[in-house]
């Protein structure tokens, strides 16, 4: 259960300039040499040690697809019997240090490329399958947990704030993983020192003990899902999914919360619950829907080819069921591999639309509310200019178009799921404060041209 | 000495750790290490420059102790400084547990003999048995989670010396309630599964044993090192011994349902540990039921945490039924698929959990081989949610397409409507590549395929619709011809039934040769005669189209004027596959036609002798003669027949003979010449120099002349490498490349050696180095040579050590110099090396005990070449190397009273630790410098 070398590699992807070089640096490695140790007694004659750092990147980026940018067709990148499936990679490492490395995790973020070697810990031969393997999932969570670390929440995380991150990383990892058996993952927030023991054995999960004002709060936050297809062939779909976020800043080692999420009566459960490891217990049999979700804006979308124009419908209706109070609402319509958007002659019944010529885009801006009908349209007619620019995508040609929608609703949930404020019991000396608070945004959600082809999203829907 | 300046350390720790070889070709292991703890050791360097000053040892202690005794005494050097570092310098002391753990255990000096192991040991025991911080204080507390740490590692690594110790660890486990109880539990859980586990592979009642072991308060149980525990059986298959207990284990359940209890308390990584360790203790000890793990499953199944459901995974698939109805088992599977595509979890997360699924330990395996396989109740049904879509990335998509290709390939033949499906993904994907995909895609696109097609090969409505739109995707984009021709040949490799891709072959033949002349451009043209090679290998393809294709478009194109070498020996491919083809008399006489047309037509010389050559071959051979001429591969006995064919083989290079092959072993090793001091030298001048010029004068302007005596040569006997196969008996045209590991010289230029005979003296190889730093280094050396049977190799020899003592040369002046000049010289370079400013040249001196007639000898046998003057009488020398391109190193030795002192003077202080190691190994006895 132990990691035999870890690399945080930064990676520039395609212009690297010099053009199928190696296009990497390495900004972090650790080395474990008492897991190596293991690892050579438990691999005999076939063990192959870990190379330095410069002979890693290269197989790396190649089993990640990554290298040789310029080069259409490289076998070893490319070639379609070798299975790239798995979360394990197999670096074939050349020069003196030659040999086939494996289990190797990597994630890739933004320009970084955070890679472990893990401990087999079994006969290498024949390889055993990884989920024998119980340094896998320690090493998949490692990872997690530095990329958290490292990049935060954004995608990309900005020079400075790295450096300073990679800087901090051998005092973390003498904290959490000194000798390569990871007792925790990297926390992306700071710890604080251990307080003065009591009695009860304190949480190892537990970031430090609270002082201050007693506030307890608790967030559900829902994300909904839709694609759209305007067609009585293919039926519409939407998800939703979400998360209970329970934040207790309360004194006291253990103290005991209890949150009670309630559905409005009867209906279909929530589904495939994860569960924090500091939930003591969960009764799911609560958990009942009250009416299926309906997706909350419906739309429909028509684009048609005329002369040398494109003439654009589109409708979008709010469901009665939500409320008609938004912090964002925009319909994004980007039109690819036409060149340029040249002359737009659209109008709106409600909200402003803004063009961006360069990006080929369209944004209705629909602001904080819907008109009292709920409903809003969008009609005119579009056209190009002849240039072979403009944004190009492989899935959006012809008449295969989308439209795409961006909101947020405070205060709502598509579930109907809630947390009352005074159901939330906190077992402490000191009387907290409690808040709660809910919201739903969107994500993928897409509303297709009906007059053209739409991509299967999902396979639900077919069979 | 200079001292290196303390600023300079993060750059040199930095490159040390990232290349360990390249760092060391510009100094010694040795002297790095006492560079390094001689700072250590000093007081005005700050804490975090120390603690940079440990990561050498945490990454690479092997390198900086490559034996017992240098470990042994480092880890004595690093615990003397953990002694005298303050308290409050935390990371310090932390880091320094962790160097000496590495150092310890990585130099296999943990034992009882080694006296600081003992002391180690003993220390980190002390350590952790302040609970709670009660005596020290808080301050000790990050000490005493590396303390544990380090004492887990060291068990981990020597599996039982913990195993007399339970009952103090279980109590000190049981005290802690800060969150250090967590390491403290891991610790004491990795010893009781230990001592176990040694108890299991003991014979006889153990009921007593296993009081006794829980019981134990007594040293370290050396003996575990002495004797290391055989890894613990992980897969299914492997045997698992047993405790033997006639009784229920009270204490012992207790125990294991404590830790089970707390379990909740501890971060998922170290829970997960913690659950791995006890699963091997229930199944170690009978008396124990799995059931003992069943309160917390409800809490594992359900968890977001990938560590604990991988557990619960190792769990189920130990105990299987005794912890797992079948109507849990169902469930974890559902459970599985679920987690498998959650919107919440990462992509890793989710490939990881696919994978599960297909090695899904089963409360009833119909196999258990160990193989992917799909779980019974994974049915068309609950997978569907795992279908593919444009919207996953590629490693989803392809993880998803091979597990439903298993799903509906054990599904009812008769409804193919999930293999529908997933051909319709096939489509889709199809049509994100014509319309100009990025390269990720295509390469996905083509793995599904080949995916699709070992699934289900035998689906003919399905693959003839492939076939179609492969090549329609072909006709559309032609540079994609590299991608179909590795889609076939990686296909006809993994079925047997070739029929798919001949269709196929068959389809994109027919597609290039109809296609209309005029749209043909050159690039197009070098895809598609690619394409029309692949088809002429294939026997059951008529080629006569092919033929009259490549004649229209010699004759109807600028091929013949435009093209260069490379597109016709393209061309060539084709002509010497149809040479071969079975059906070759039915395209008798277009081939001869073609052939007769390239070598009138074509605008390249050597691509006309070829057709030449193969238009005679083909008008004057029998069949039988051809085939016999023209078939790659080794089963052809005759070197010249298979010259002949490889003369033919063009860029493809498909031919055997010109491909090279690599050795297995090491067949061939470069051995030191001894004794060859003399032609080291490569330039002298004949010039005496002016009368009355100062020597010094003299001697430094000959370095103004370029290349001057910047030359060391090398010599080596060529030599086998022990016992080579018989094959290697006779090798000829042996061509031996060198690779530098380092820049402290220029490139070596390759040599050629004739030949090795196995019976006959070794040929002598003279190596020539121009340095640009003379420091020790390592040459990597490999060989291309030919057997006499034909055949091309590569091997790769073992590596050349060049020591510091390899570019030592003789005083490069004219050889007519008396010996008064030379003394001069040597004065002069002495004194100017001393004159000059410190850090820019150095002297010191090196001790070492000699008999009082032994100094002569050891003169002569090692320095004679070298030697300035001497006077034996009063055993006084003056000695110069040279070291190109312009270093010197001068020692003077004299035999005082006790001992013989060498006094050292160089232009170059970074000598001075290879000087030392030098000098060591040329002193007979230990110094006392």
């Amino acid at each position: 259960m132990s990691v035999r070398a870890l690399w945080v590699f930064s990676h520039e992807r395609g212009d690297g300039g010099g053009g199928g070089g190696a296009g990497g640096t390495v900004c972090f490695s650790r080395r474990f040499p008492t897991v190596e140790r293991r690892a050579k007694a438990l691999a005999g004659a076939l063990y192959v040690a870990v190379p330095e750092d410069g002979a890693v990147l290269q197989p790396l980026l190649t089993e990640l697809g990554l290298s040789d940018g310029d080069k259409a067709f490289v076998l070893s990148r490319d070639d379609c019997a070798r299975p790239q499936r798995s979360p394990a990679l197999e670096l074939r490492v050349q020069g003196r240090d030659r040999g086939v490395l494996w289990p190797v995790l990597a994630l890739v973020q933004g320009g970084l490329i955070l890679a472990c070697l893990v401990l087999v810990e079994a006969p290498p031969e024949p390889r055993p399958p990884l989920p024998s393997l119980a340094s896998v999932s320690q090493g998949l969570s490692l990872l997690a947990g530095l990329q958290a670390f490292l990049c935060g929440t954004g995608a990309k995380p900005d020079g400075e704030a790295l450096a300073s991150k990679l800087a901090l990383l051998p005092s973390v990892l003498l904290q959490i993983c000194p000798l390569g058996t990871p007792l925790d993952a990297p926390q992306a927030g700071s710890v604080a020192a251990p307080g003065p023991s009591g009695s009860q054995k304190q949480p190892a999960w537990k970031p430090g003990p609270h002082r201050g004002r007693a506030v307890a709060s608790v967030s559900l936050s829902e994300t909904v899902r839709s694609m759209q297809y305007g067609k009585p062939s293919r039926q519409d779909l939407w998800d939703v999914f979400g998360t209970v976020n329970c934040k207790c800043e309360v004194e006291g080692v253990l103290p005991n919360v209890m949150v009670t999420l309630t559905l409005p009566p009867n209906g279909s459960p929530l589904q495939d619950i994860l569960v924090h490891p500091c939930v003591t217990s969960l009764d799911s049999s609560l958990l009942m829907a009250s009416s299926v979700p309906v997706p909350p804006i419906l739309g429909s979308y028509q684009l048609k080819e005329e002369e040398n124009q494109l003439r654009v419908t589109a409708t979008l209706k709010l469901h009665e069921s939500v409320r008609n109070s938004f912090e964002y609402c925009e319909a994004h319509l980007p039109f690819f591999n036409r060149g340029h958007v040249n002359n737009v002659d659209v109008k709106v019944s409600c909200g402003q639309l803004e063009v961006s010529r360069e990006k080929s885009l369209l944004v209705w801006v629909l602001g904080q509310k819907f008109p009292k009908s709920r409903e809003v349209t969008l009609n005119g007619t579009v056209n190009f200019s002849e240039l072979s620019s403009g944004p190009r995508d492989p899935l959006c040609t012809g008449l295969t178009a989308y439209i795409k929608l961006y909101f947020r609703v405070p205060d709502l949930t598509l579930s109907g799921c809630c947390v009352d404020q005074h159901s939330v019991q906190v077992y402490s000396s000191a009387k907290p404060r409690i808040t709660t608070s809910r919201e739903l945004v969107s994500s993928e959600y897409y509303i297709w041209n009906s007059a053209g082809e739409a991509p299967i999203s999902s396979a639900l829907m077919v069979l | 000495m200079a001292s290196t300046n303390a600023s300079s350390w993060p750059r040199r720790i930095s490159s040390f750790t990232s290349s360990p070889s390249q760092f060391l070709s510009g100094t010694t292991a040795d002297s790095f290490l006492d560079q390094v703890l001689h700072e250590l050791r000093d007081d005005r360097i700050s804490e975090s420059t120390k603690v940079l000053l440990l990561t050498p040892f945490l990454e690479h202690p092997t390198i900086l102790c490559p034996f017992p005794a240098v470990g042994e005494e480092t880890a004595v050097e690093l615990l003397a400084i953990f002694c005298q570092v303050p308290h409050k310098s935390l990371q310090l002391r932390c880091q320094l547990l962790v160097a000496i753990t590495s150092v310890l255990v990585c130099t296999s000096c943990v034992s009882s003999e080694v006296e600081v192991a003992v002391g180690f040991l003993d220390l980190l025991y002390q350590t952790i048995q302040d609970t709670n911080d009660h005596k020290n204080g808080q301050q000790f507390y990050y000490l005493r989670l590396t303390a544990c740490d380090c004492l887990r590692e060291i068990e981990t690594c020597y599996p039982g010396l913990l195993s007399q110790k339970l009952e103090a660890l279980y109590l000190l486990k049981q005290q802690e309630t800060t969150p250090l109880h967590q390491a403290y539990s891991l610790l004491y859980t990795l010893a009781l599964k230990n001592a176990i586990r040694l108890l299991s592979l003991q014979k006889g009642g153990a009921d007593d044993d296993l009081k006794r072991v829980l019981a134990g308060n007594e040293g370290f149980a050396w003996k575990a090192v002495e004797t290391p525990l055989p890894p613990y059986p992980v897969s299914s298959t492997g045997q698992i011994s047993v405790v033997q207990t006639s009784t229920d284990n009270k204490e012992l359940k207790s125990i294991v349902s404590l830790l089970l209890e707390e379990s909740y308390l501890l971060t998922p990584l170290s829970q997960a540990t913690l659950l791995r360790e006890l699963i091997e203790v229930v199944a170690m000890v009978q008396a124990l039921s799995p059931a003992i793990f069943k309160s917390q499953l409800v809490r594992l199944i359900g968890t977001v945490e990938i560590t604990l459901l991988h557990a619960t995974l190792l769990m189920k698939s130990t105990f299987t039924d005794s912890l797992f109805t079948t109507e849990d088992e169902n469930f974890f599977i559902k459970r599985l698929v679920s987690m498998a595509q959650h919107p919440l979890l990462s992509v890793q997360q989710k490939l990881f959990y696919m994978d599960c699924i297909l090695h899904f330990p089963e409360n009833r395996p119909i196999s258990s081989n160990g193989e992917e396989s799909l779980p019974v109740l994974v049915t068309p049904h609950l997978a569907a949610s795992l279908l593919p879509t444009v919207f996953n990335d590629s490693r989803t998509m392809l993880c998803r397409l091979s597990l439903l290709s298993l799903v509906y390939l054990e599904a009812d033949e008769n409804d193919d409507k999930g293999v529908g499906y997933l051909f319709s993904h096939l489509m889709a994907l199809h049509r994100i590549v014509e319309n100009h995909g990025t390269r990720e895609m295509t390469v996905t696109y083509f793995k599904s395929v080949f995916t699709f097609l070992t699934y289900f090969y035998h689906n003919e409505k399905f693959t003839d619709d492939l076939t179609k739109s492969i090549s329609e995707l072909y006709s559309k984009h032609c540079y994609l011809a590299p991608n179909v021709i590795n889609l076939i040949d990686r296909i006809q490799e993994h079925l047997e039934d070739p029929k798919w891709s001949i269709r196929l072959l068959q389809a994109l033949q027919k597609l290039i040769v109809e296609l209309p002349l005029v749209q043909m451009n050159i690039q197009n043209l070098g895809w598609h005669l690619k394409i029309l090679g692949r088809v002429s290998q294939e026997s059951q393809v008529s080629q006569g189209k092919t033929l009259c294709f490549l004649l229209s478009v010699l004759i109807n194109t600028s091929l013949c004027t435009t093209g260069d070498w490379k597109m016709g020996s393209v061309v060539l491919v084709v002509c010497r596959n149809l040479l071969q083809h079975p059906s070759l008399h039915r395209v008798f006489t277009e081939l001869a036609d073609l052939l007769q047309y390239i070598m009138q037509h074509y605008n390249d010389v050597d691509i006309q002798d070829h057709a030449r050559f193969y238009y005679t071959l083909l008008t004057n051979l029998s069949r039988e003669k051809l085939s016999g001429v023209l078939t790659k591969g080794p089963n052809v006995e005759q070197t010249k027949v298979r010259s002949l064919s490889s003369l033919m083989a063009e860029s493809e290079g498909l031919s055997n003979c010109l491909t090279v092959q690599e050795t297995t072993g090491t067949v061939l090793k470069l051995t030191k010449v001894h004794n060859t001091n003399v032609h080291r030298v490569s330039q002298q001048t004949d010039s005496e120099g002016h009368e009355g010029e100062d020597v010094l004068t003299f001697y430094r302007k000959q370095f103004s002349s370029p290349g001057f005596s910047s030359k060391v040569i090398l010599e080596y006997h060529l030599t086998y490498a022990g016992d080579v196969d018989v094959t290697f008996d006779k090798l000829f045209s042996i061509c031996l490349h060198f690779d530098l590991t380092d820049s402290n010289y220029e490139q070596v230029s390759d040599i050629s050696v004739p030949c090795l005979f196995r019976n006959r003296k070794p040929p002598v190889v003279r190596v020539t180095l121009q340095p640009r730093q003379p420091y020790p280094s390592t040459l990597c050396a490999s060989a291309m040579f030919t057997t006499d049977d034909g055949l091309s190799w590569h091997t790769q020899l073992e590596d050349i050590p060049v020591c510091f003592s390899d570019v030592f040369l003789p005083l490069p002046v004219p050889v007519g110099w008396s010996q008064e000049k030379r003394e001069k010289l040597f004065d002069h370079l002495w004194s100017s090396m001393c004159e000059e400013e410190p850090g820019q040249s150095a002297t010191s001196l090196f001790c070492f005990e000699i008999g009082n007639q032994e100094l002569p000898a050891l003169i002569e046998s090692n320095f004679s070449a070298y030697l300035i003057s001497q006077e034996p009488e009063k055993q006084s020398y003056k000695v110069m190397f040279f070291l190109p391109p312009q270093f010197h190193v001068l020692l003077t030795i004299a035999n005082a009273e006790d001992a013989v002192q060498v006094r050292i003077a160089t232009d170059n202080w970074d000598f001075l630790p290879f000087i030392n190691t030098y000098l060591k190994s040329v002193a007979p006895q230990t110094p006392r410098s």
